[in-house]
């Protein structure tokens, strides 16, 4: 009951939040919400066993679908995204038939590879793609207007969260669990391994697509060294593993708190701040090796418990 | 009675109207900047900024206010950079915003200045496609960086110039290597078409340049670095010119390369926005060519340069490395100029102020504002062409500006 | 050194292609003879890490980083030519990499690979940032005299320097195999990389061996960086490419085959080469790494797995 009057009440503030902040707070939580997603999504992937280095990728070619479909063909900036993401799921779907044989460090650096592929692919075929300087828009979605933006990032990242959710409650999680801990059991008790694997592939593509032509939408502009930029890989890795990985509220909680200490860091040590961010990160990894979300579940989890726990605690 | 009362009261109201004055006065004029400060031209762009502000405010300031500058990083971030701007507009209320630094997080921003349509004066960001996202009703634009294809043509200028000059000196046969980033590729479709025109007669080629070819190269800055393939096409097609439109870090490596494959240019020819530290001090650098805005040699022909020189390396302890230095220095001036002009900052006055005021630059020419392309307010057009002389950077052309004459050919 | 009868066709192949490109495109197989034994030579001590310690180091190419920059540093200082310099910088950086580890790495061997690559990607930031702040993003370069010789033949020149990366990648190849082979210390890290726990209950000190093989591949990244700077400039994001590329080299020549990284490494110079040297063509030769890479991984999980 607690649980759910909490989430009620930082779903409604998050819905409110435009009419309490101005345009800057709102392109912070924006940025927040795009990398919250990205993270999401990875992982999802992940919560099969699947270790995805190819969400930049995945992102890049939704962004260019979506940005080329609205300046060549003129389509609605919003349907441009619903593309950007129907575009990202069908190269998922044909390339999972080769990609997902692959398990660990070679599903890992083969995905790499491929969001290399896609980038010089698209920085060659400059006729379509505008080549190595990309291709601009007229205008940015929603005339750049920051309220709508946010409600629209919003929108998608509570479909995420609630994707997640269902990956997580529904029955599909049976699969994807037995896949994680142990595939051959898996495969011998009548699951169809390569089917499931297939599905979150292609939905977590899809994902990330969406939020390449968003992202794409909202600045008004694609090229591929700022589109395919590893940022879009390693913050959402760092965001899920900081908040802690096989939840939905780890992503949530990590890309949270990494969005808004790279900001404040950002405007507090004008030089040098990223020094301290990768302190931070490598502390996280050394005493909260499970995650900032795991972490404090557990220790309110003694808590609450203090007069049994505390003796086998220690 | 009444009237010791009532001239209480006007004493008070005058105290107040004088106390409120005051405090009006002490309100500074902000100035929003926003530069990659990890990377050393956004750095140094920041520092000469601050030095100008500084002398700005020790001169008694703006229409009798001070001058603020508020930095914000843009980490080389689309999406920081965009931040940035909305936190300077919203959070800061800035008067007018200033900075520069990569086309892509200046594509990002290009819709947050478009909301706000703030007097905006940008240092940097040449790519033509920022120019097409700003469009031609964006009066309040002011952009100070030569777009990539004036830098081209004011090349060709430069090289009719100095051919004329020289007679000796040829460049029928043009090679242009470039890195095949965006920087690059601009580079070579605006020589593309430079070569174009000018097997018709026409632009500013014309007459010097007869056969035009290019070849990419990755760039040593995007995990590059390896040269020889390029530099071996270059040679099979042995140029009279050849130029190199790459980063910093691929100056010496691709000259070495060039070197031990026996290519040998009789113009040798960089145009990166930067150069590596001590690259004069590099024995391969002698007689190489540079294209630029500037060059610390400018300190011998223009007092402008050398009182920036001297105070920027007074205030900040360094020296300035790039022409990211200057022109951040500039970007301020400019601005202060406009707004003195104005004596208001009222937008359209300012605006149209900027627009009328020329401003002698430590970058050795005068800025002035013109129409280009597609935007109607353009700073600087022209480029300057430098050369490497026994370590140290001398300039060539304009030949108002010249140090010393150029010396052909180039060898090793 | 020991192949077996699949290394052999390989190596055969391999002989039969480079003959062709030789004919070819002599200039082509040179470059790529020369920059993929560099590769292969950043990828082994990446290799041996991934292998024994089953980590995947992030911070790899920042290490190489590191290595470039303590020589710079020598060169500046001393003015010690960077070949000299090769012995300080392999001792500081080997205790750079040895500190690092015991502060950091060690302590996340048991959390799985998924921590110890945010812990790497951490530590690289970090590296990349104090290099940032110490010597700002302006490449720098040293000189020598040596690094741009050339050679003729005919009408045809080309660098030397570079055959230096050929050799040391063979050097450092065979001298790794023999360690692993012939000494007791190699032969318990053998054992370690094998089968961790059963070398623990046989009495092999793992968390010294772990110790030794970071330290040992820091070490050999400061030996590459001395031998590399002379051909490099530097800033403060120079090796970080190179992480990427030694991780495709390991997954192409698949773990725990240090042969087959320095063949990969080779082929796929090469291919880059040919690529490169193709006018018109130079902008896709990232395609065949990649290309190579993966069609590589994905032919070797269809034979693996019929």
């Amino acid at each position: 009951m607690n649980k759910k009057a909490i989430l009620i009440i930082l779903t409604a503030l998050a819905v409110v939040l435009p009419f309490f902040t101005g345009a800057y707070v709102l392109s912070i939580f924006i940025s927040i919400f795009v990398f919250l997603s990205l993270s999401l999504s990875w992982d999802m992937m992940l919560r099969t066993g699947q270790l995805s280095f190819g969400t930049a990728g995945f992102f890049g070619i939704g962004a260019y679908a979506s940005a080329l479909a609205v300046a060549n063909l003129g389509l609605n900036p919003i349907l441009s995204i619903i593309l950007g993401g129907l575009f990202s799921a069908i190269i998922a779907f044909a390339l999972g038939f080769v990609v997902l044989r692959l398990r660990e460090i070679y599903f890992a650096i083969t995905t790499l590879a491929l969001t290399h592929v896609f980038s010089v692919i698209i920085r060659n075929l400059s006729d379509i793609t505008g080549g190595a300087s990309g291709t601009i828009l007229p205008n940015a979605i929603f005339n750049g207007d920051p309220k709508l933006i946010y409600w629209a990032i919003l929108l998608i990242t509570f479909m995420v969260i609630g994707i997640s959710e269902m990956f997580k409650r529904t029955k599909i999680r049976f699969a994807i669990n037995s896949i994680r801990n142990d595939e051959t059991t898996a495969k011998s008790s009548g699951i169809d391994v390569f089917k499931y694997l297939l599905l979150v592939f292609v939905i977590t593509s899809a994902i990330q697509g969406v939020i390449g032509a968003f992202y794409a939408q909202q600045f008004a502009f694609v090229n591929p060294e700022s589109t395919f930029s590893l940022n879009f890989l390693l913050l959402p890795i760092a965001m899920a593993l900081v908040g802690g990985i096989y939840t939905t509220s780890g992503p949530i909680i990590g890309a949270l708190i990494l969005g808004l200490i790279s900001e404040y860091l950002k405007l507090l040590i004008p030089y040098g701040h990223l020094v301290v961010y990768g302190v931070i990160i490598v502390l996280v990894v050394l005493f909260l090796p499970e995650g900032i979300f795991k972490s404090v579940k557990k220790l309110f989890a003694s808590k609450d418990n203090v007069g049994s726990d505390i003796n086998a605690q220690s | 009675m009444k009237k010791s009362y009532l001239l209480i009261v006007l004493s008070f109201l005058l105290a107040f109207v004088l106390f409120s004055m005051s405090g009006m006065a002490q309100e500074p004029i902000k100035i929003g900047a926003v530069n990659p400060l990890g990377d050393i031209t956004g750095r140094q762009s920041t520092n000469a900024m601050e030095l100008a502000v500084a002398e700005i405010n020790e001169a008694g300031g703006l229409l009798g206010r001070p001058v603020e500058l508020i930095v914000v990083d843009s980490e080389f971030r689309p999406e920081k950079g965009a931040a940035a701007i909305e936190k300077l507009a919203t959070v800061d209320e800035v008067d007018f915003f200033v900075g520069g630094m990569s086309s892509g997080v200046h594509l990002a921003q290009i819709p947050s200045l478009k909301k706000y349509k703030k007097v905006t004066v940008w240092a940097g960001a040449a790519s033509h496609k920022a120019e097409e996202a700003i469009g031609a009703d964006a009066d309040w634009y002011f952009h100070l960086h030569p777009w990539d294809y004036q830098q081209g043509a004011s090349y060709g200028v430069g090289w009719n110039a100095i051919v004329k000059e020289n007679p000796e000196i040829d460049i029928a046969r043009v090679f242009l290597a470039y890195e095949e980033g965006a920087f690059g590729s601009d580079s070579y479709k605006a020589y593309a078409a430079m070569a174009e025109q000018a097997s018709e007669g026409k632009g500013a080629f014309a007459g010097v340049m007869e056969e035009f070819k290019g070849a990419s190269f990755k760039s040593a800055a995007m995990g590059g670095g390896d040269y020889r393939a390029m530099l071996q096409q270059a040679k099979e097609y042995n140029p009279d010119l050849f130029i190199w439109a790459g980063y910093d870090a691929d100056a010496i490596p691709m000259l070495g390369q060039a070197r031990e494959i026996g290519f040998e240019p009789n113009l040798y020819v960089g145009a990166p926005p930067g150069w590596p530290a001590n690259f004069g001090r590099n024995p391969l650098s002698d007689k190489v060519i540079l294209y630029g805005m500037w060059a610390p040699a400018l300190n011998e022909v223009s007092d402008v340069a050398k009182h920036f020189w001297d105070a920027y390396v007074e205030m900040h302890d360094e020296e300035p490395a790039t022409y990211f230095a200057p022109l951040g220095y500039t970007n301020i001036k400019f601005l202060a100029k406009g707004i003195e002009k104005a004596g208001t900052l009222e937008k359209e006055a300012v605006i149209s102020a900027l627009k009328s005021t020329k401003y002698v630059s430590p970058l050795g020419s005068t800025l002035e504002i013109s129409p280009s392309n597609i935007i109607q307010n353009q700073g600087f057009t022209r480029q300057k062409i430098l050369q490497y002389q026994d370590g140290k950077q001398h300039v060539i052309w304009p030949f108002e500006f010249a140090t010393t004459e150029i010396e052909y050919p180039f060898s090793w | 050194m020991s192949l077996t009868k699949k290394q052999y066709i390989m190596l055969f192949l391999l002989a039969l292609i480079i003959l062709i490109i030789a004919l070819w495109q002599p200039h082509a197989l040179i470059y790529g003879i020369q920059r993929g034994s560099l590769y292969a030579l950043i990828a082994l001590p990446l290799a041996l890490v991934l292998g024994i310690l089953g980590v995947l180091n992030l911070a790899h190419g920042e290490f190489l980083t590191v290595g470039l920059y303590l020589s710079y540093m020598l060169y500046e200082r001393f003015n010690l030519d960077p070949l000299l310099s090769i012995i300080p910088v392999v001792i500081i950086l080997s205790l750079i990499g040895a500190g690092i580890y015991l502060l950091t790495i060690k302590h996340v061997l048991k959390d799985g690979h998924l921590n110890q690559l945010l812990l790497t990607f951490g530590v690289s930031l970090i590296l990349i940032e104090i290099i940032n702040i110490i010597w700002t993003s302006r490449p720098r370069n040293v000189f020598t005299s040596y690094s741009y010789s050339s050679m003729s033949i005919g009408n045809f020149s080309f660098g030397t320097y570079e055959f230096l990366y050929f050799f040391m990648a063979i050097a450092v190849l065979i001298l790794l195999q023999l360690f692993l082979k012939k000494t007791r210390l190699g032969q318990a890290t053998f054992a370690v990389g094998q089968n961790p726990r059963g070398a623990k209950i046989v009495g092999i000190n793992v968390s010294y061996v772990y110790l030794f093989v970071f330290t040992l591949a820091v070490a050999i990244l400061g030996l590459v960086g001395a031998v590399m700077l002379p051909r490099t400039a530097i800033f403060p994001a120079v090796g970080s490419p190179f992480s990427l590329k030694s991780f495709a080299l390991a997954a192409m020549a698949g773990l725990g085959n240090m042969n087959g990284i320095l063949i990969a490494g080779i082929g796929l110079g090469i291919g880059e080469a040919v690529i490169k040297s193709i006018p018109g063509a130079g902008g896709w030769a990232d395609i065949v790494f990649f290309g190579v890479l993966i069609a590589v991984i994905i032919a070797r999980s269809y034979r693996e797995g019929n």
